[in-house]
């Protein structure tokens, strides 16, 4: 054993792969012959590594984008790459969804019918590129590295909330993912379970490489995590401000009460309360 | 209480603990206040407690086999003072210094083992997640997290203190042992005597009008228990029991089929949108035809006595098979599906690691419905075709005149019906234990 004791924090390995470039891209609903813009002309450049962070009040379209990343919905025009390949554009308007970008879901999405331990061995045992024995053996360790042991053999219903979300992370770990998605997956979970949660999500991401794209309506959480914070505008979204975090990893709790990050609250509630009081006005559902 | 209750949530190894057993290690909880600069303990002094950081802080010196002491700083939520679960020696392995003023928790060690011996399933895990927090947390060496006790869960009984882990039978032996406890046992009998009552006083004893033909409760019980049946059927008759397995047989068959053929339809009807356009018209018109309308091209259809009527029997179960698969596979939250299309499954493996398992409640509800539908379409097989059978007793005794024997093809058919619901009851706890446990940690 030769963890560190005061700062969970190794040396970051920096991430080569997972930048995610998303360019012009429109996304039209059309339901019933009324269109709706859900995506409007909608740019940024994700690096390798960064952890982006999307935010926008809710029913802005955010989730529209994600969903495009992913391969669960198509797009109406432009592009998206990762890593200089195309994942949809204008030939191929929808994604196919892969173990490269795995999406952890806003209600949680682990299966309840299988245990944590197999939840977590669940991609690996599917594309079957490794045994059995040796895909558990990794599921043990990444889940005994997380703070899951003895949860191994529990139903994802047994434990607390907090705890899934955590299982559900390493689980999207398991398949060595480029891109992770997040879709607003603390938002059902108090305000106390979430710090623990952040900082345990700071602690897997510094100890693996990969790419965040995190979309959030909670301002507070955004710069805390965030290398960069995508400000969008409500429906239909586009990047309305885009800022850099400039508190340097590795964070902690107490970043929350600097200085500096009084003045980059200050710097952004107005924007995004804006936002959130013009998606009011136009009725937009919560999702 | 509470307060303390939801900082033992917090603390690292209760995060697992359901809510009940958390209230017990609560009531062994008390707290205690320390200034800055106080000493907790030093360095090979007895342990007796464990501590959780209430509020404050508290530096953590850690001795180790080199020259320098492993330093932490404990805060609110985080445990220590483990060496007093441990097992051989139980002496402090580290000097804790309180930082400013700090509010502790303490739990006695042997109290809490004591406690957590009594449900092992879920002391295991506690002790287990002791281990990884003084490896993890502590970097203590690994010959200290291997003196955490471990508790053998095989050879106890699962659950002693309602701790919501357990296996298949011994849940249901719980369940039961509760439900002794409970009134409603109780309740239950009063309810029949309130059903036998009545009937009793309207047909003997008041002897309403219209009522006075039908056959009282004390004729009706010493026909079924006599040894000598007026009419030729009570318990000690063997054509008794001949007639409950004909019955048996139909039902057993035709359920089988129904759940042979029912759950895959409703899987594809559900899963697959083109193949229900095909079919769910066609099932849809044929649902609702009554299970009698169907009698004589079942008579039509198929040679002998038997084979309509189990066909009969099959219809009914059928539809309401497939009905509630359907429904069940549509009930599937869509995440699961994209979850596993994400983590690189394809369609098939969706199929079979998603799909199925997520309608499988449903498909459980569904089939305690078909069994109840197969009785009922079996009695009215029966009276229309058939040799033997409850439902053949019932009809033949009507013409026949014996009326008591109506009355105990009547029961009979009522109490085996009701085993065989919890038959499929039984057996759906048993093939969806992680439902099981999730419901009983909802306290269900």
């Amino acid at each position: 054993m030769n963890a560190t004791i005061e700062t969970p924090v190794r040396p970051r390995k920096v991430a080569t792969q997972g930048a995610i470039r998303i360019e012009d891209v429109v996304k039209i609903y059309d339901p019933d012959g009324a269109a709706v813009m859900a995506v409007d002309h909608c740019s940024i450049d994700i690096q390798a590594g960064e952890i982006c962070m999307i935010v926008g009040p809710s029913g802005c379209g955010k989730t529209t984008l994600l969903n495009a990343i992913a391969g669960f919905h198509s797009i109406t025009s432009g592009k998206i790459f990762l890593d200089d390949q195309l994942l949809c554009g204008p030939d191929r308007p929808m994604a196919a969804p892969g173990s490269d970008r795995v999406v952890v879901f806003q209600n949680g999405a682990l299966f309840p019918w299988k245990s944590n331990l197999d939840n977590v061995a669940f991609g690996p045992m599917m594309a079957r590129k490794m045994g059995k024995k040796e895909i558990y053996e990794k599921a043990r360790g990444m889940m005994a590295d997380a703070g899951l042991g003895g949860t191994e053999n529990n139903f994802p219903g047994e434990v607390s909330s907090g705890l899934r979300r955590r299982v559900e992370i390493v689980r999207a770990l398991m398949n060595d993912p480029k891109v992770l998605l997040f879709d607003e997956p603390y938002r059902a979970l108090d305000s106390l379970t979430k710090s623990v949660m952040h900082e345990a999500l700071l602690e897997i991401y510094y100890k693996n490489k990969v790419t965040i794209f995190f979309i959030t309506h909670d301002l507070e959480e955004a710069i805390f995590l965030g290398h960069r914070l995508v400000i969008m505008t409500s429906r239909p979204c586009r990047p309305k401000k885009i800022l850099e975090v400039d508190i340097p990893h590795p964070r902690d709790y107490s970043v929350l009460t600097s200085p500096r990050f009084r003045e980059l609250m200050e710097e952004t509630s107005a924007v995004v309360h804006e936002e959130a009081k013009k998606s009011f006005a136009a009725g937009e559902k919560e999702g | 209480m509470d307060q303390i209750n939801a900082l033992l949530r917090r603390a690292m190894p209760f995060q697992m603990v359901s809510d009940d057993m958390l209230r017990h290690i609560a009531e062994l909880a008390k707290s205690s206040s320390y200034a800055r600069g106080d000493m907790i303990y030093d360095w090979d002094d007895q342990a007796d407690d464990i501590y959780i950081v209430a509020s404050g802080g508290v530096q953590h010196l850690l001795k180790t086999a080199g020259e320098d002491n492993r330093e932490k700083v404990m805060r609110s939520g985080d445990v220590f003072g483990w060496a007093a679960v441990l097992e051989g020696a139980r002496r402090r392995l580290a000097k804790t210094v309180c930082l400013e003023r700090t509010e502790l928790i303490r739990i006695n060690g042997q109290e809490l083992m004591r406690l957590i011996r009594q449900s092992p399933a879920v002391g295991d895990v506690i002790m287990s997640r002791f281990a990884t927090m003084i490896t993890k947390e502590f970097s203590a060496p690994d010959s200290v997290a291997a003196r955490v006790p471990h508790l053998d869960v095989a050879t106890q009984p699962a659950r002693a203190q309602g701790d919501g882990v357990g296996s298949g039978w011994a849940l249901t032996s719980f369940r039961l042992s509760q439900w002794i406890k409970s009134p409603k046992p109780y309740l239950m009998v009063t309810g029949f005597a309130i059903m036998l009552g009545l009937w009793y006083l309207t047909v003997q004893v008041w002897r309403l009008p219209r009522f006075a033909d039908m056959p009282g409760l004390t004729i009706v019980v010493q026909e079924m228990f006599s040894k000598n049946p007026v009419y030729g059927l009570s318990v000690y008759t063997p054509e008794y029991y001949k007639d409950i397995w004909f019955s048996v047989r139909r039902v057993a068959i035709a359920f089988a089929l129904a759940t042979a053929l029912g759950v895959p339809l409703g899987l594809f009807l559900g899963w697959s949108k083109r193949f229900r356009e095909y079919i769910f018209p066609v099932f849809e018109t044929l649902r609702p035809i009554p299970v009698l309308a169907w009698v004589p091209l079942a008579i039509l259809m198929f040679s002998g006595s038997e084979t309509p009527v189990i066909f009969l029997t099959f219809l009914a179960s059928f539809f309401a098979t497939a009905l509630n698969t359907m429904l069940g596979v549509e009930s599937i939250d869509e995440s699961y599906s994209r979850a596993a299309y994400c983590l690189g499954a394809n369609k098939w493996q969706v199929f079979r690691e998603v799909i199925v398992p997520g309608a499988m409640p449903y498909i459980f509800t569904g089939l305690q419905i078909s069994v109840g539908v197969a009785w009922f379409s079996l009695v009215a097989g029966e009276m229309v075709s058939g040799e033997y059978g409850l439902g053949y007793v019932i009809n033949t005794s009507y013409t026949m005149v014996r009326y008591p024997t109506i009355v105990i093809g009547m029961i009979s058919l009522g109490a085996v019906g009701y085993l065989t619901s919890a038959l499929v009851r039984l057996l759906g706890d048993y093939m969806m234990q992680w439902r099981v446990r999730e419901l009983a940690l909802g306290g269900r």
